[in-house]
């Protein structure tokens, strides 16, 4: 049965002259039909060329760093057997009930005769997983559903039963060997025995999105027994975005949200490619799909079974913060760096200024205070008022301080922004504060006034709190977090005195701000807020 | 056993239902079509749009003709064979119907003769007693007209099919309703030479229909028909020998009137609360409306809804939009009805027509528009059709001059609202119509010239602009 055959660079689409990145196999190894030889890396993703047969690997001429393209021959190869059965597994034991990851499409129908090799069944999302225990010895004659080995996942322990009967020839693997999808278990000679053709697997039901509203003439109502399974499509942004019916209908079909493409037609208009570009994006991970793809999901629950719920829709700006802040967290390194600032000397200063200002209608607030204080921190530390430049290769110094302030509504969290802070003294930051946060709690907060911050504070000094970590307000690199200040005992190297100390919380963009640089910052800043005097003239 | 299986059962063999079993068909689907009658194409095709356009062309040419006498050409009073006149209509129906017929051979899809109802989930039950299973049903039942309760049983009393047999003409006419329907109807009449009367229950015809768009439509109507009475109620009707004699109750009509026929085109009403659907787990509203999702699922997701019974405007180009939106889904594609809009037509002399936003719809909505418009009169083309009265109007929006709704009234404005509808799919804005170059002379001509009346760029008329 064994031939030599030639491993030819099977066809890869568009690409043409790819590198070769990785070798994964030398000459004399055994490897199975669809196990990884080679690496390549195109511009989109890199890419494994398989194994064509099960067999053995006679030589391999291609090096890292050379390129190939379909059709080169790249090696040469020992074919055992070409027969190869798929083994259905059985779980043994699932702990947590997780039985869909075992199903085993066969992919070939056995021969009634002859050796043939026993591998793994496709695993699902596992890979490497260990073999806890082997069950036959060369010469053991199995039956159909016969166990062969038990694989444990961190899921749950299953055992790979036989789906031929006959002798075992060879067992090909011991006890604790790590295997993959496709791994050769064992050789079997196998009696006449037919593999149970396996059901095809239920086909997914299209995913129903509900029927649009938007269409003035059509208008809809989805029924709630379908509406449930709507991917993750804002159907409103999808009625306004600028593309055409066909277009539409390629989004459809890919399940994407139009609302999230970026049209590179005329006057933004959504073209074909844009769409393509989106998914490949998604796909190469550029960009955070919605549902979070590629991450592991959370569980999902049916609440009801414990007990009374109550269902609420998220708001609007929810719905809009949420995927942001999910960005942020998912796509920036945090570090958050802590710290205590001395304002008992700003505090009592900023208490003698107040009524002054009460009669003039101002509230002077301490976070009025404080962002004059982090406007000329950032001055010192430019770097905490970039941005990474979208090509990850630059960094964009900004010659403006706009500072945003998370503001806490009914509705959500909105982050209004002033504009030219480091113009401005702290009676004319504290009064745009109370005219920005005015409007937020009304909803009235207009576009501009949401757009353009280099710098972000959230305070929840007023609420309480030690401290706290929060999400940098992307594609900004950092964010200071405020609580609650409080009276301290702190040494002074003699003896104890009672200093009323704020909490600060410096969250970072590790790829743009390091450790000592952060640290710097905070210290500075602390500075600032204790040393009251500099401060102080921005207060004239 | 069931007498009959198939992975996708059709009940309706109108607009919907046979383009949803052509297109499934010829995904490779294997399609059973369901219909109550002799003839496939449902109504449309025999007792509604088709027929009476081929009545409307007839009523066209007279008028038309009449209009040419005042500028010369002089054909005298046109003689008018009412029965040969209906065997003409006949016969663009038949020819139409067996059109579908040889389409059905064809492509193969089993037509089943015979009155459906839901049995169960997956099993159909015909009149005859025979059952249909199916993996997916399409229902594609329509709606048939309303009827107003406590009429006298008079073969003078007619309904829109029987509103299409025009032989014997009846001298007096009433319609009892002003909505696109019985004004085509009223249009067909007043041309044979019948003296028409239409009775509204709103205070306007063609109700929902932009108030500007009525006014050059009643200008001409106005002055054809015997009498146009809104705000009117038909409060009863009795069969009498020289007539049926209809009272009415509304400051501009007479108590009564008496007319040798009655047609009530008071709406449509859906069938889909006629079919046991129940049984097979789908709701249906109080209206017979089944609700559906934008793949035209109904709740039990095998069973899709499309056309008049699944709510919107009952339009025949809506339902065989529809219809290839479920058939593809049942094929396996991920197909989804994304239409922004759906255009209205009234084949009505003059035609009146209108697509995505109207004015009442934005006005209702607070949303922001800019209207442009161009008045046919200035329309070398409409005038040479001696026909002034219509316009051309489009709605946009102020900031970006995106294109978003548009109506037309005059000859023609049917087939001209198509490009208004293509720019609104298309997401074009006022330029993009106004620097694409119209052929002249036509009408079609002045859905450029209203988007140079926004853009502030018309030559045509002198309407000095900010711009």
């Amino acid at each position: 049965m064994a031939n030599n055959i030639d491993i030819v660079i099977p066809d890869l689409g568009d690409f043409a002259d790819v590198e070769v990145i990785e070798i994964l196999v030398n000459a004399g190894d055994r490897v199975a039909r669809e196990d990884g030889l080679i690496t390549l890396e195109t511009d989109k993703a890199a890419m494994d060329v398989p194994a064509p047969e099960n067999g053995v690997i006679e030589s391999l001429t291609a090096q890292i760093g050379d390129t190939v393209s379909s059709g080169d021959v790249i090696g040469k190869m020992t074919v055992e057997i070409s027969d190869t059965v798929v083994i259905k597994p059985a779980i043994a034991a699932p702990p947590t009930g997780e039985t869909t990851v075992m199903v085993a499409p066969v992919g070939h129908k056995a021969r009634s005769r002859g050796k043939q090799t026993l591998v793994v069944p496709d695993l699902g999302d596992f890979e490497d997983v260990e073999i806890i225990e082997v069950h036959i010895s060369p010469g053991d004659v199995l039956q159909i559903e016969d166990p062969i080995v038990t694989l444990e996942t961190d899921k749950a322990a299953m055992d790979v039963p036989a789906v031929v009967a006959g002798r075992i020839d060879s067992v090909l693997v011991n006890t604790g060997d790590k295997v993959s999808a496709g791994s050769s278990l064992a050789i079997i000679d196998a009696v006449a025995t037919e593999a149970v053709p396996e059901p095809a697997p239920a086909e997914a039901q299209p995913s129903v999105p509900a029927r649009p509203t938007a269409a003035p003439a059509a208008v809809k109502q989805a029924p709630t027994a379908t509406a449930g399974k709507s991917p993750a499509i804002d159907e409103a942004g999808f009625a306004r975005a600028h593309a055409s019916p066909s277009v539409r209908k390629l989004a459809r079909e890919l399940g994407v949200d139009l609302g999230q493409v970026t049209g590179r037609g005329l006057k933004t208009r959504i073209l074909h490619d844009d769409i393509k570009a989106f998914v490949k994006a998604i796909l190469t991970g550029q960009v955070a799909a919605a549902a979070g793809s590629g991450l592991p999901k959370t569980p999902s629950i049916d609440f009801s079974k414990f007990g009374q719920i109550d269902i609420q829709p998220l708001t609007r700006i929810q719905k809009i913060a949420g995927p942001r802040l999910q960005a942020s967290w998912v796509n920036l390194p945090h570090v958050t760096q802590h710290d205590l600032a001395d304002i008992t000397k700003l505090e009592a200063h900023r208490q003698k200024l107040k009524e002054a200002a009460k009669k003039r209608g101002i509230r002077l607030t301490p976070l009025a205070f404080i962002m004059k204080a982090c406007i000329a921190a950032l001055k010192e530390y430019p770097k905490v008022n970039s941005s990474l430049a979208d090509d990850g290769e630059n960094l964009i110094f900004k010659k403006y301080y706009h500072l945003g302030f998370a503001a806490d509504t009914e509705q959500g969290l909105v982050v209004p922004v002033i504009r030219d802070a480091d113009q401005k003294n702290v009676y004319e930051l504290a009064t745009e504060l109370a005219e920005l946060s005015a409007l937020a709690r009304d909803g009235k907060l207009k576009a501009p006034q949401l757009q353009g911050a280099s710098f972000t504070i959230s305070s929840l000094g007023g609420i309480g709190g030690t401290l706290f970590t929060p999400i940098i307000n992307a594609p900004e690199v950092a964010i200071l977090g405020i609580s609650r200040s409080s009276m301290q005992p702190i040494w002074t190297g003699e003896k104890f005195v009672a200093r009323l100390m704020l909490p600060l919380s410096f969250s970072y963009d590790h790829r743009v701000i390091d450790g000592a640089y952060a640290a710097k910052f905070t210290t500075y800043l602390s500075k600032l807020l204790t040393d009251v005097e500099s401060l102080l003239q921005a207060t004239r | 056993m069931p007498t009959h299986a198939a992975k996708l059962v059709i009940i309706g063999s109108g607009p919907g239902g046979y383009t949803a079993a052509f297109r499934a068909a010829d995904l490779g689907v294997d399609v059973v079509l369901v219909e109550r009658w002799p003839v496939l194409g449902g109504v449309c095709l025999n007792v509604g749009c088709i027929p009476s356009k081929a009545l409307l062309h007839a009523a066209r040419v007279i008028d038309d003709a009449e209009a040419m006498a005042r500028h010369g050409v002089v054909f005298g009073r046109p003689k008018i064979d009412a029965g040969k006149l209906g065997d003409w209509k006949n016969q663009v129906v038949n020819r139409l119907t067996a059109g579908l017929e040889q389409l059905v051979k064809q492509r193969k899809v089993r037509v089943i003769n015979g009155v459906a109802r839901f049995e169960a989930a997956n099993l159909l039950r015909l009149d005859s007693s025979e059952t249909i299973a199916f993996e997916n049903c399409i229902i594609a039942a329509g709606s048939q007209p309303m009827t107003l309760p406590g009429l006298p049983d008079d073969p003078r009393i007619v309904d829109s099919t029987g509103a299409l047999e025009i032989d014997p003409l009846p001298k007096r006419l009433l319609v009892v309703g002003g909505g696109i329907i019985g004004l085509e109807m009223a249009c067909v009449y007043a041309a044979l030479g019948v003296d028409v009367s239409v009775v509204e229950l709103m205070d306007s015809l063609m109700p929902g229909t932009d108030p500007d768009l009525l006014r050059p439509f009643q200008k001409v109507v106005g002055k054809r028909y015997e009498s146009i009475m809104l705000s009117t109620k038909v409060t009863g009707m009795r069969a009498t020998v020289p007539g049926i004699e209809v009272s009415f109750e509304g400051s501009n009509a007479p108590s009564t009137g008496v007319y040798d026929r009655v047609l009530v085109a008071i709406g449509r009403r859906a069938n889909g609360d006629k079919l046991d659907v129940e049984k097979a787990g789908v709701s249906v509203d109080g209206q017979g409306i089944i609700a559906v999702n934008g793949q035209m699922r109904t709740n039990v997701p095998h069973i899709f809804a499309i056309g008049d019974l699944a709510g919107g405007p009952m339009l025949a180009h809506k339902a065989s939009h529809e219809a290839k939106v479920a058939a593809e889904v049942v094929a396996g594609a991920k197909s989804y009805f994304d239409a922004r809009i759906i255009p209205s037509v009234a084949y009505t002399d003059p035609e009146v027509a209108w697509v995505g936003l109207t004015e009442l719809e934005a006005k209702e909505n607070g949303i922001a528009y800019e209207k442009a418009q161009f008045p046919w009169a200035a329309s070398g083309r409409a005038l040479s059709l001696g026909r002034d009265e219509g316009f051309t109007k489009l709605l946009f929006d102020k900031k970006t001059g995106r294109v978003l709704g548009g109506a037309i009234v005059g000859s023609g404005a049917g087939d001209l609202i198509a490009e208004v509808g293509l720019a609104i799919e298309m997401g074009a804005d006022a330029a993009d119509i106004s620097l694409s170059i119209h052929p002249h002379p036509t009408l079609s001509e002045t859905i450029a010239f209203a988007a140079e009346a926004f853009e502030g760029t018309l030559t045509d008329l002198y309407m000095p602009k900010k711009r």
